[in-house]
């Protein structure tokens, strides 16, 4: 996400994958992508300079870092609930995948969705149909004014809130961000 | 009897016992009454008579780890054992550091138990690798067979516990915690017997199929002495209801989902199931909860010492409120969906609490998460001057806070804390965490129990071999700057018993440095550490009572040891090694 300047006071790695492993560049910085001024250090990287620490290690999760590259498998929490839906969460994937967040309203705790894994909007629906207590009406029926209907929505790529469901599969796939299951009276 | 005088009898070769000697039977109905097993270790040390006695009046044995020693020997030593507690894999397989197909199976120790334990009534298990076939010759072998608590374990799936269900007929405990298990169909709780009522402790929490909810109420029902019941998220408020009040005389109730909706009438009659479980002094469950519904357990909640809302994610207000009417809370688990605020709120209500546990509902993300700062656990530490066991993730945490929370709270016996981004400093004052677990080293005394994160120098782990007097197990990853830091551990620290490493820049010089060290300790591991080859077969070729092991990974530079597994073993290398690990 960050693009890295060239410094000249020390070698800057863009990506946080362990291929920097030699001596030389052994500790990434962290470069703020909308900064044009070449970006900050990270204050840790200074500490961790100050204390001439410079184990390859480091590299992978310098505490700046973009967050999501942490390092595997941590932090030590068992996840019962992930490998529950088949697989183990955070080897490298072998398919390409499209995790995306769903919420639904009413419950703080989201869930995941690959969305490469649905073959389309009926694969989706019945997917989110195990994931969350809920029925869905289709878009273009009658707008039903109860709580108990819910309706698929997703935020694009502009921040705004659509329905899903109106715009051909793959249109859909490039566009969305996240994903939110919500009344239909709300709609 | 004099034991002084037994060690003079012995030393002096003498083979006839003295007459004042106590009578064998007497001794050994005296040690039956000594039940930890490290007492009873100590007792088998004393002399040989006491050694017998011991060994004839050991009915439950208690294995840390299943490679230190051989079913055999555990068989010829301890004739008479009614109750087995094993466990397997080491604890980072928990969060897959371990690859699958390890070891540890039990098939080799029911085997054995099969031929000399025919009277095994209780099996418990961690980390252990167990197969559906097992399970079934289990079910078939052993006619007491009562109880079967399986934590952690991997290689069933519920088709092992329908056999369990179908064959045991004396059965009182099935807990299946947390476990890898393929699962299948619920239908394995059809499997019990309509006359079968001797069940006391049924645990299916953590099983994601529907179970046919007639067959377990009519379990339920009959199984007068039941006392422990967890269900699994698909058991309705509805069913719950129904289920409370065929066992009102539950001790420890664990909920399904507290989601669904009620009606008026329904809500009612679950409170007053509620109202009529008066011995409930443990209860967990209540995922995905809907917080309207929470007060519909407040009068279970007088006598609840412990409370496990780690699969609830409830906010603080919802939080507090439940808490004001558990007043006899000792152990709390919580996610940190509660916040700060929340864990004020623990402050302010429970002044009897031992042990709070915060877990993170969103680990693996950074995104706009919020989570408990270092706050929290100040003011938990200010109203509960009891505690003594913690575990705790957040995301930010400083030098100061620690030293506060053991000032106010200096009988920590477990301190775990996890500071979710590796290697992150104090946040105001940017220096490393090592303050921090000075204080917490040179306060508490009694400490047994340490996890540390943040950044870290050698410095932590100095002050760690300095005060740690009492600390035996130790849990490492991202830290420490040099050979140095795990050398003073090992040299310092005379009671440790279990050192877990991971991801620090330790290497040969450190991992040798302990090698007299690690016969009197259960186990150490170091993965991704800096460790070589070379430097572990030095180990191994020193001490050949321990057994050196390298999990070898594809690809990786082959005299860099990715991870080293080291423990004392009088049963000599593994004999069921997969091929990616070598024994030196």
């Amino acid at each position: 996400m960050g693009r890295a300047a060239p410094s000249s006071s020390s070698s800057i790695d863009s990506s946080n994958h362990s291929s920097a492993a030699s001596s030389s560049s052994s500790l990434s910085l962290s470069i703020e992508s909308n900064s044009k001024s070449g970006g900050r250090l990270d204050l840790t990287t200074d500490l961790r300079l100050g204390l001439s620490i410079s184990p390859s290690h480091y590299n992978e999760f310098s505490a700046g870092a973009s967050p999501r590259q942490q390092p595997l498998n941590w932090p030590p929490i068992r996840s019962i609930l992930r490998s529950a839906h088949a697989g183990k969460s955070h080897d490298l994937p072998e398919h390409p995948s499209l995790f995306i967040k769903i919420y639904m309203e009413g419950i703080p705790i989201g869930r995941k969705l690959n969305l490469f894994a649905e073959e389309g909007y009926e694969g989706l629906i019945r997917t989110i149909g195990h994931m969350f207590p809920t029925t869905f009406i289709n878009s273009s029926a009658d707008r039903v004014h109860s709580d108990k209907y819910h309706v698929l929505t997703y935020e694009d790529k502009e921040g705004d809130w659509m329905m899903v469901g109106d715009v051909p599969w793959e249109m859909f796939l490039n566009n969305v961000k996240r994903l939110k299951v919500t009344r239909a009276n709300r709609c | 009897m004099d034991p002084m005088r037994k060690k003079d009898c012995h030393d002096s070769g003498e083979s006839v016992r003295v007459a004042s000697t106590f009578p064998d039977e007497v001794l050994e109905r005296v040690l039956a009454l000594v039940k930890s097993h490290k007492d009873r270790s100590s007792v088998s040390l004393v002399c040989k008579d006491w050694y017998d006695a011991e060994r004839w009046s050991r009915t439950h044995v208690f294995i840390g780890n299943c490679y230190s020693v051989s079913p055999e020997i555990v068989v010829r030593r301890f004739p008479n054992v009614r109750s087995v507690t094993l466990k397997g894999k080491p604890r980072f397989s928990d969060f897959n550091l371990v690859p699958p197909n390890w070891g540890a199976d039990i098939r080799c120790w029911l085997v054995v138990f099969g031929a000399k334990y025919r009277c095994l009534e209780e099996l418990r298990l961690k980390r252990m690798t167990v197969s559906d076939e097992s399970l079934e010759f289990l079910a078939l072998s052993f006619p007491n067979f009562k109880a079967l608590s399986l934590l952690s374990c991997d290689g069933f799936s519920t088709d092992g516990l329908a056999a369990i269900a179908s064959h045991c007929k004396n059965l009182t405990e099935l807990n299946i915690q947390e476990n890898d298990i393929y699962d299948k169909s619920g239908s394995w709780l059809s499997c019990f017997p309509e006359n079968f009522t001797s069940l006391e402790v049924l645990n299916f929490a953590y099983l994601h199929n529907d179970v046919n909810f007639e067959a377990l109420e009519r379990l339920v029902s009959r199984c007068k002495s039941l006392n422990v019941l967890k269900v699994n998220k698909n058991i309705t408020l509805e069913q719950l209801q129904r289920l409370l009040i065929c066992a009102p005389q539950l001790a420890e109730l664990g909920t399904g989902s507290f989601l669904h909706e009620l009606t008026d009438r329904q809500y009612s009659e679950l409170k007053r199931s509620f109202n009529n479980c008066n011995n409930l002094n443990v209860l967990s469950g209540l995922s995905e909860v809907a917080a309207i519904y929470l007060p519909a357990l407040y009068p279970a909640c007088t006598n609840l010492t412990f409370l496990n809302l780690s699969d609830a994610a409830l906010q603080s207000e919802e939080l507090a409120k439940l808490l004001v009417h558990c007043p006899r809370l000792q152990r709390l688990w919580v996610l940190d969906t509660v916040e700060d605020k929340g864990l004020e709120a623990i402050g302010s209500n429970c002044p009897l609490l031992e042990e709070l546990r915060v877990f993170p509902s969103d680990p693996f993300e950074e995104g706009i998460v919020h989570g408990v700062t270092e706050s929290g656990f100040i003011a938990v530490s200010y109203g509960c001057r009891r505690l003594h066991y913690v575990l705790y993730f957040c995301r930010q945490m400083t030098n100061a806070a620690v030293a506060t929370i053991v000032q106010n709270c200096p009988d920590f016996t477990h301190f775990r804390l996890c500071i979710m981004n590796p290697c992150q400093p104090d946040y105001l004052s940017n220096e490393p965490m090592d303050e921090a677990f000075c204080a917490v080293v040179k306060t508490c005394t009694k400490l047994r129990r340490l996890a540390v994160s943040g950044l870290l120098t050698d410095l932590t782990f100095e002050y760690i071999g300095k005060y740690a007097k009492n600390l035996e197990t130790l849990s490492v990853a991202f830290a420490g700057s040099s050979d140095w830091g795990m050398q003073c551990v090992l040299g310092g620290c005379p009671k440790l018993r279990k050192l877990e490493i991971r991801d620090c820049p330790f290497g040969n010089a450190a991992l040798l440095s302990g090698f007299e060290k690690y016969e009197s300790m259960r186990s150490l591991w170091m993965s991704d550490c800096k460790v070589t080859m070379n430097g572990c077969r030095f180990l191994a070729k020193e001490m050949p009572r321990l057994n050196v092991e390298v999990m070898k990974e594809d690809g990786n530079d082959d005299s860099q040891a990715d991870k080293v597994y080291v423990y004392r073993s009088v049963a000599g290398p593994r004999r069921d090694a997969p091929p990616f690990v070598l024994t030196l």
